[in-house]
């Protein structure tokens, strides 16, 4: 069975690209999200996660609520932007990837997401 | 009036002092950097060299004089303010004089009621500034007596470098809020530039996947990297606040509108993308039109298509609906493989507007609809 995996990113464009490259490398999209409220809606309900992917800036809002929420239950994840990291991002200790994403450096985060779990 | 005693003609030890204390607040004062550094400068500086039971710094606040610090042996009006007309500092602004009175309750310009509970008997008020002054320097005694000429000249000369001050700060913030203005729009401009990146680099590996040959990759990656320009184009125009939905809607389909008039028709009330949002919707509809233009309505004369939107004003929140409708063209057939286009148009749209859509290929013409509520991202203007 295949890892399942969370994206949230508000671009389209991104978005769509960021399923394939997941795919590629392994991973089922169990949802993809451009906002935090019916992400973290879908979480509460959700039984099995392995990793996540988050855009920091969803338009007008932050993603954080969503990497506190997926903190509290374990999984990991990866921030993902096109601004530098706000401190906020920092706090958390995670791997932080820049737009446009590097595949290679995205194969290796999720690699360690595969091994911790 | 006695004769005043002439700055050469005071003791050397007394001019050597005054000298120094001048120069000593003048580099205060050049050092100044806000209003507040500026004003306890000058009560100190300007009490210590004309030797003044007080000091007051009145500075204009539009019709009004407000005596932000002083410096004196008993209280005087800090943190009062009193219209320009009915004040000596107000007089002194706006008549650009400096006003030397020896005996206050004999000067019709001095509101006496204001100057009873202080120690005032006589005083020295100077504008600061020599065009517009901004504010006034009072120098106030507990006697009746005519002021020196040196005390006048003094507090002249600390108005003079006062007045430099000023325009000092005034420079300073000024260029602060520049040089941040100018940080903001370097920091957008790199988020914009790799927006756009991220962008170009989806639109490029999911063309690839989807062409059978390169030939057919560059001519779409082509097609599609236009149609990103000119999301762009529509978004500068408005200084990337938003985009309109028509404006995008029209350049989306400006490619397959050659001069065959009345084949395209968009109509729909004013809506407002946010950018992301905005470049969705741009390439999506090109999409639906480069569909068109291959397999469908604008393949062949007669053929039409519809795009149009309209709101729902009673449903709360307001919902909008986007119908593409084609009509005229070849019987239409399912594509085999769900490409790019589709793709996009099927999962981009809705993924970017919120919503639900649906892709139709009706055998009379393909249609696609899109049902959203109104949002940050898609609102009416």
């Amino acid at each position: 069975m295949k890892p399942r995996i969370l994206l949230v990113e508000d671009e389209a464009l991104v978005a769509m690209m960021m399923e394939d490259v997941l795919e590629d490398l392994g991973w089922e999209v169990a949802a993809s999200f451009a906002d935090v409220r019916p992400t973290l809606e879908w979480l509460e309900k959700c039984d099995t996660l392995d990793g996540a992917v988050l855009d920091i800036n969803l338009g007008a809002e932050m993603v954080f609520p969503v990497a506190e929420a997926l903190r509290k239950r374990g999984t990991p994840f990866t921030f993902l932007t096109g601004y530098t990291a706000p401190p906020k991002a920092v706090e958390f200790e995670t791997p932080v990837l820049t737009k446009p994403v590097d595949v290679d450096e995205l194969e290796r985060v999720l690699e360690r997401f595969r091994q911790a779990a | 009036m006695a004769a005043q005693p002439a700055l050469a003609d005071i003791p050397a030890a007394s001019s050597t002092l005054a000298l120094n204390t001048l120069v000593d607040t003048i580099e205060r004062l050049s050092s100044a950097r806000t209003v507040a550094d500026i004003a306890a400068v000058v009560r100190t500086g300007a009490r210590a060299l004309t030797g003044a039971d007080g000091v007051a710094v009145v500075l204009r606040d539009e019709d009004r004089c407000h005596y932000v610090d002083e410096d004196a042996v008993g209280p005087l009006w800090k943190g009062l303010k009193f219209p320009m007309t009915a004040c000596i500092s107000g007089w002194a602004m706006l008549n650009r004089e400096t006003a030397v009175i020896p005996d206050i309750y004999k000067d019709a310009r001095i509101p006496h009621d204001a100057y009873r509970p202080t120690f005032v008997k006589s005083l020295v008020m100077t504008p600061v500034g020599g065009d517009q002054p901004v504010a006034a320097i009072g120098a106030y005694w507990a006697a009746e007596r005519t002021p020196t000429n040196e005390e006048i000249d003094s507090l002249k000369a600390i108005a003079r470098a006062t007045a430099t001050a000023f325009e000092n700060v005034r420079l300073v913030n000024s260029l602060t809020e520049t040089i941040n203005q100018r940080d903001f729009l370097i920091r957008e401009l790199d988020h914009r530039v790799k927006n756009m990146l991220a962008s170009i680099q989806s639109i490029a590996t999911q063309s690839l996947r989807s062409s059978e040959s390169q030939e057919a990759f560059v001519e779409v990656f082509a097609a599609r990297l236009q149609a990103l320009s000119h999301a762009h184009e529509l978004l500068t125009k408005r200084s990337w606040k938003h985009a309109d939905l028509k404006e995008l809607s029209a350049a989306a389909l400006a490619p397959f509108s050659d001069s065959k008039t009345g084949r395209i028709r968009i109509d729909g009330p004013q809506i407002g993308l946010r950018p992301e949002t905005a470049v969705a919707l741009l390439l999506g509809i090109h999409e639906l039109g480069t569909n068109a233009a291959k397999y469908g309505a604008l393949s062949q004369d007669g053929g039409t298509v519809d795009l149009s939107w309209n709101v729902d004003m009673g449903a709360e929140p307001r919902i909008l609906t986007l119908d593409w409708r084609e009509t005229g063209g070849p019987a239409v057939e399912a594509p085999k493989a769900k490409h790019m286009g589709c793709k996009m148009i099927e999962r981009g749209l809705p993924y970017a507007l919120g919503g639900t859509a649906k892709l139709d290929f009706a055998p009379e013409g393909v249609t696609f609809s899109l049902k959203t509520p109104l949002s940050e991202r898609v609102a009416l203007t």
